[in-house]
């Protein structure tokens, strides 16, 4: 608030000569004003993340044997494939551990944070034509884009500084260490910051500038996961992504400060192509033109059904292919799972049923960890179902000769269609990925059927969630709680040593645990039964309550 | 449809929301083939009422006939006989206006592909834009062409013109005296009061839930004052004795003054003996109408945040 103030009585235009930059550090100020929630909340939660790990890691791993088992499963190529080169896991220490083994998550971190930033105050200002009532004032043609930039830096900084702090003062790591580490992190924060830059300049809504930031993210990750998995180290392949970069820093190893002179090249170059961007496009045009979308609907958009479909594909495919990666490097775990069987802290034998049967075990908590997954697929799909509702989309469907039932049967059978499509796809992944690294191609159909065999538990799910839509939309997100309980029970249940009763509450627990155990159809005919009676339920209730009232 | 059957007939509608009675025995009668005003403030109850008529919220007492059906329990096959256009029209992101139009239109079975590119023409509306990019008034268009694209008997349409230009304002106001020739019933609500003005037949007032006045526009007018301005020869100060006439000023031989719709003529002809230079007179618009009843609250909530203060 002072700042504004100060800044409207300075009266800038006529004392200083006007530049391109004149306003910037206004612009500043009040950009840092209008984030002074979320910035300090980004910054914290990079201190809570590390401040977590400095915590738990010696907590959970007490013993240098401990560490090593742990360090073992990062090792591997699949381990590296997920965490980054791997330097510093031959001989474990617990800095080393930290830094390199979840390094790579702090920098998804801050590059996420810092495109966002930048996408939020470039292109989503012209959108909504903010960014013109700002820029008729004394605004200077480059101010806005440099405050973004100096607010991104700064921003960086801090949550670096908050990983430093946290490090040096809470973990008692070495300060030199710790130093590369946060800088690595401020370094990819910024140079995703510089991408974002120029993204912001290609398309006229935000949306698709922070989504092609994205994309490049998810490009720099899948490089040096390919590059990594290779060799330990990195090879060539891991050097072209930025987020290698960073990695190859490899602190409390080997120290290095050079390689982070790339992203700071990468940020320099990119700003620089940005303020060319923007020089030569008007405020809120953009550089890609706008491609126009279909004139009229094709005829499968016309029935509830069609119109169910259409909204749920883009939900459908993305979790499909999400959820197909996912099962494939749980399936491709398995070998190492294999190797590291011997070193395995206790809790993890535990969980996957004792070391006798040990893989099938694995597998058959990971089908039903996808399970878990499913189930909040099917939990969101009815979440925006309501949101339909209450965003006003819904009455005008609801205006024309579709009844209550039809408009919420089918977009339930839609979501069930995903349910079918998703616990198929996903244990099918899973099997290839095992099979992949065992060369055993049994698992493929094995996986698949385990997969198949959760849909039951997930449809009561789905069921309660149709239940409070009807019932009470409201509470529609205690949902949650199903699949929330199911996820303790089933994880931390043997080591709970939970009784029976625990587990029977639980829609996971009565399948058949395939591939350890043999199909058995009685459990998935009484879920069934359970999800038709919830659902319909809920359906009834639907048909007699006000629409888009709470 | 029959002469007999009214298109829509409710009375005495109730409908709370918590504590908030929102209706509060409303009447409201639209006869077929009209284009029947449904004019009030903002939160006096019209989209709630288009809302039960609509079958999507239900009454909490009273009688309405929706066509001749129950709104409620006849929903689906009285949707195929109506359009509606929501106040506030959310389109999908993802899909373009032309979608939706179609989508809409196909959903209520009846889409008449070149009236609708007619329509799209005449609105000045680029179907192939998707939904997000669309401006309210953009967004308005999308649900305005749909529900004029379909062949209906009814419209009911909440505050339809909100977002749009006054060119586009014309257009709409073609088109509906276009359907209406064409047969079709129209409820138009809204706090635009000139644009009922020169679209509605009839007229129901709507205040805090229940209605105040209805009638034709002339009816109206007959509860309400004339204005006056002219311009005399001799002075017109002893028109002020007259009954019926209010507030007359008058400065340098022009004079302006409101008269009660029942007192016109005597007044008039006293008006015409002064030597009339120049005369304007001009209906009560239906600002004035809104602010007799208006008023009355404004002045009873002055009173009483007056006596809450002691």
């Amino acid at each position: 608030m002072t700042a504004t103030r100060t800044a409207t009585t300075q009266h800038t235009s006529s004392a200083a000569p006007s530049s391109s930059f004149t306003g910037t550090a206004t612009l500043v100020r009040f950009l840092l004003r209008r984030d002074r929630i979320k910035l300090p909340a980004w910054t914290a939660g990079f201190a809570v993340f590390m401040l977590y790990l400095a915590t738990a890691i010696p907590a959970v791993y007490e013993t240098e044997a401990d560490l090593q088992g742990a360090t073992q499963l990062f090792h591997d190529p699949v381990g590296r494939m997920l965490t980054g080169p791997g330097y510093g896991f031959d001989t474990p220490t617990l800095e080393g551990f930290v830094a390199n083994g979840y390094g790579l998550y702090f920098m998804l971190l801050s590059a996420l944070m810092s495109i966002l930033l930048v996408s939020r105050h470039t292109r989503v200002e012209e959108q909504t034509g903010r960014a013109e009532l700002v820029r008729a004032n004394v605004v200077g043609r480059h101010a806005a884009l440099t405050a973004v930039l100096v607010v991104a830096l700064v921003t960086n900084l801090a949550a670096a500084a908050a990983v430093f702090v946290m490090m040096v003062a809470v973990g008692g790591f070495g300060a030199a260490g710790s130093a590369v580490f946060a800088a690595a992190i401020a370094a990819i924060g910024v140079a995703f910051a510089g991408v974002a830059t120029i993204t912001a300049q290609l398309t006229e809504y935000s949306r698709a500038a922070s989504g092609m930031a994205g994309a490049v993210l998810g490009a720099a990750f899948v490089l040096r996961a390919g590059g990594d998995m290779a060799a330990e180290g990195g090879n060539a392949l891991s050097w072209t992504s930025p987020l290698a970069w960073g990695q190859q820093t490899a602190p409390f190893v080997l120290d290095r400060w050079w390689p982070l002179l790339l992203p700071i090249a990468l940020a320099v170059g990119a700003a620089t192509v940005g303020y060319v961007l923007a020089a030569h496009r008007d405020v809120g045009a953009s550089l890609f033109t706008v491609r126009p979308g279909r004139q009229r609907a094709a005829p499968s958009l016309g029935t509830p059904l069609g119109l169910a479909l259409r909204l749920q594909r883009a939900s459908i495919i993305g979790w499909t292919v999400a959820l197909a990666i996912t099962g494939l490097v749980f399936g491709a775990f398995t070998d190492a799972l294999i190797d590291a069987l011997g070193d395995m802290p206790e809790a993890f034998v535990e969980l996957f049923g004792g070391t006798e049967d040990m893989i099938a075990g694995y597998l058959s908590y990971m089908a039903v960890f996808m399970a878990y997954l499913v189930a909040a697929y099917a939990i969101l799909a009815v979440v925006s179902l309501r949101s339909e509702e209450t965003t006003g989309r819904g009455e005008p469907v609801l205006a024309t000769p579709v009844s209550r039932w039809t408009w919420l049967g089918s977009n339930v059978a839609v979501t069930v269609g995903g349910i079918v499509v998703l616990s198929g796809v996903t244990g099918a992944a899973n099997g290839l990925g095992a099979a992949i690294v065992t060369g055993d191609t049994s698992y493929v159909w094995e996986l698949t059927a385990a997969g198949l065999n959760h849909i039951p538990a997930v449809l009561v799910v789905l069921s309660v969630a149709v239940l409070l839509f009807g019932v009470l939309p409201r509470a529609i997100q205690a949902t949650w709680v199903i699949v929330g309980y199911g996820v303790v029970v089933g994880t931390f249940g043997p080591l709970l040593e939970l009784p029976d009763a625990a587990y029977e509450v639980s829609p996971f627990e009565h399948a058949a645990e395939m591939p350890l155990e043999a199909f058995s159809l009685q459990p998935l005919v009484a879920l069934t039964a359970i999800a038709l009676v919830a659902a319909g339920v809920g359906m009834l209730a639907f048909r007699q309550r006000g629409i888009n009232v709470a | 449809m029959s002469e007999q059957t009214p298109a829509i007939s409710i009375q005495g509608l109730q409908k709370s929301f918590g504590k908030t009675r929102a209706l509060d025995g409303l009447d409201l009668h639209v006869e077929g083939g009209e284009v029947h005003g449904f004019l009030g403030p903002n939160g006096a109850g019209k989209t709630t009422t288009l809302r039960i008529l609509l079958g999507l919220l239900r009454a909490d007492g009273g009688h309405a006939r929706l066509l001749g059906g129950d709104p409620w329990s006849d929903a689906v096959d009285l949707h195929r006989r109506l359009a509606f256009v929501p106040g506030d029209v959310e389109l999908w992101p993802n899909l373009t206006g032309g979608e939706a139009i179609d989508l809409f239109a196909r959903l209520r079975g009846n889409l008449d592909h070149a009236r609708r590119d007619e329509l799209c023409e005449r609105f000045d509306l680029d179907p192939s834009k998707k939904g997000r990019t669309y401006s309210k008034g953009n967004r308005q268009k999308v649900a305005l062409i749909s529900a004029l694209a379909s062949d209906v008997e009814l419209l009911l349409l909440d505050e339809p013109t909100a977002g749009l230009d006054p060119l586009m304002e014309a257009v709409f106001q073609d088109c509906i005296r276009e359907i209406k020739a064409a047969g079709c019933t129209v409820l138009l609500s809204s706090h635009v009061l000139a644009q009922v003005e020169v679209l509605a037949d009839r007229i129901s007032i709507i205040r805090q839930g229940a209605i105040v006045e209805a009638g034709t526009l002339s009816e109206l007018r007959h509860l309400t004052r004339t204005t006056v301005t002219a311009e005399t020869a001799d002075p017109a100060d002893r028109l002020s004795g007259l009954p019926g006439v209010h507030d007359l000023q008058a400065t340098n031989g022009r004079i302006r003054f409101e008269v009660d719709g029942e007192h016109l003529d005597p007044v008039v002809r006293e008006l015409a003996s002064l030597g009339v230079r120049g005369l304007t007179a001009h209906p009560p618009t239906l600002e004035q109408l809104l602010l007799r009843h208006y008023g009355d609250e404004l002045a009873a909530r002055t009173d009483t945040s007056a006596e809450a203060q002691p």
